[in-house]
């Protein structure tokens, strides 16, 4: 019977998790996968080789390369898994986390249970009761 | 080589004196009764804490409080570290669940009259760690630096510019200057970081002795008429269920901040105007909408003024409430219960009336 709950508990779990986890995903927006492509085709070529004209021309001054401005974010970041792999592994934490508390909270249950027993038994409280002589003689063997 | 670990033990015990502690969380007893639940509140507090200083600590390896760097770091974070906004969403979400519970906890301890005589210090310590738990809420919300936070934090900075002689130094020393910049945001993330971790640990440490000196209060009605409330011992009984509660909290926080992870606005832009729809967080809301209500001018003084002063002298109250209320079973106890139901109807419809 324990099994069977165990199992039921579960799956349970397992679909209340997945549609949360589904819902987490949230794929980054198009704007955002634009702007990515944009970057890519905007790509500075490498720069070629100028070929100096003549030998005997003076040497034209290495022209510094324009130092490179980042461009300033103006999309709001939206949380989302890195890829498949992440969101597998915090699906499966998730659900390992909720059996666990739910498998804890069982034991943690059953010792309450037994440490309120113990308590109200007064187990380990002396004993004050006055204690009455051995109403058995003592034996030869004594 | 065989370690002996009573040794071990014995020469911790020495130097640390753990005997006597032990002994004391054995003997530590917790009165049982209708309103026990609320025991419960106080101990999740420092569980969020703990929570709020790991993942804390996680983010600050990598933010930049500087001005070029704030937003950007954060959305790294975010992109680039694997589940990094998972940590800020854990992070974000137990400073509400904490401060909810410091709420939670000072109603309970209100409405059960608990700060009644000898636990008035108590009281005292816990409304001002439940002033520095909103200090530490309003100083993060300006890190990640976009265009909702700053314009929260200007709002939040010039209100103590409403208050006569030390208002207008009081916020130029929160922005470190006459308006929020850079210097400001190292200013918050230093508080943040640095000046209230110390803060709350002194005073909480403080609160946490006097919970112990004093022990837990029992119902009133059961002091007045002298019955003897049955108790449980503190360790296994009580700490078992407390721990069931925090597995429960701290599955139910994760969960949350694993669907409802808060995202990040582009960096901000100084000199551009207030964004439309400025909020500030949600335990700030109806002390924002007091602000709002009040006309502009109220005869010699600024409505800012009178609204700042009555919040003020509110704030004075509650911290010296055991004071007041010095007879909390006779007529003002129960005067002081009702003014408590309509601060709480006040809170709540007020922060609605906000967000409409």
């Amino acid at each position: 019977m324990r099994g069977i709950r165990i199992v039921i508990l579960v799956a349970f779990a397992a679909l209340v998790l997945s549609p949360l986890t589904a819902a987490a995903q949230v794929p980054s927006s198009p704007a955002a996968k634009a702007s990515i492509e944009k970057e890519l085709s905007q790509t500075p070529a490498a720069p070629q080789e100028v070929k100096p004209e003549t030998q005997s021309a003076a040497p034209a001054p290495a022209v510094k390369p324009a130092k490179k401005v980042p461009e300033k974010r103006t999309e709001t970041i939206v949380p989302a898994f890195s890829g498949i792999k992440e969101r597998t592994a915090v699906f499966v934490f998730y659900v390992w986390l909720w059996l666990s508390i739910v498998v804890l909270i069982y034991f943690l249950r059953l010792w309450v249970k037994e440490s309120d027993r113990v308590y109200h038994a007064k187990y380990y409280e002396p004993d004050e009761s006055p204690r009455k002589a051995n109403p058995m003689p003592p034996t030869l063997g004594d | 080589m065989k370690i002996d670990m009573k040794k071990v033990g014995a020469w911790f015990d020495d130097r640390l004196a753990l005997t006597p502690i032990f002994k004391y969380m054995t003997k530590k007893e917790v009165p049982q009764h209708e309103h026990s639940i609320w025991y419960y509140t106080g101990s999740s507090i420092l569980l969020f804490l703990a929570i709020q200083i790991v993942t804390g600590i996680m983010l600050a390896l990598y933010y930049k409080p500087t001005l070029e760097g704030a937003n950007d770091s954060v959305g790294r974070i975010m992109t680039d570290l694997p589940l990094g906004w998972l940590v800020r969403s854990i992070h974000s979400w137990s400073a509400t669940f904490m401060i909810a519970f410091v709420l939670t906890h000072l109603l309970a301890i209100w409405f059960t009259k608990s700060y009644r005589k000898p636990r008035e210090a108590t009281w005292m310590t816990g409304m001002m760690l439940l002033v520095v738990s909103m200090v530490f809420g309003f100083t993060g919300y300006l890190l990640p630096w976009d265009d909702l936070s700053l314009s929260a934090t200007k709002v939040g900075t010039n209100i103590p510019n409403a208050i006569p002689v030390v208002g207008k130094w009081v916020t130029q020393f929160l922005r470190g200057g006459d308006d929020v910049t850079g210097d400001t945001l190292t200013r918050f993330f230093l508080f943040h970081v640095c000046i209230l971790p110390l803060v709350i640990f002194a005073i909480l440490a403080v609160h946490i002795l006097l919970v112990q000196k004093e022990g837990m209060s029992v119902p009133l009605e059961a002091e007045v008429k002298k019955k003897k409330v049955p108790a449980l011992p503190f360790w296994p009984n009580f700490i078992l269920r407390e721990v069931m509660i925090w597995l429960v909290l701290l599955g139910t926080l994760l969960t949350v901040a694993l669907v409802f992870a808060p995202t990040l606005g582009p960096s901000a832009d100084m000199m551009a105007p207030a964004p439309a729809g400025v909020k500030p967080e949600w335990y700030f809301l109806f002390l924002f909408q007091t602000l709002k209500i009040f006309p502009g001018n109220m005869g010699p003084v600024t409505g800012e003024f009178v609204a700042v002063v009555l919040i003020l002298v509110a704030i004075v109250a509650i911290f010296f409430l055991p004071f007041i209320d010095t007879k909390p079973e006779g007529k003002k106890g129960r005067i002081i219960n009702y003014l408590g139901v309509l601060g709480l109807i006040y809170a709540i419809v007020f922060s609605i009336w906000s967000l409409l």
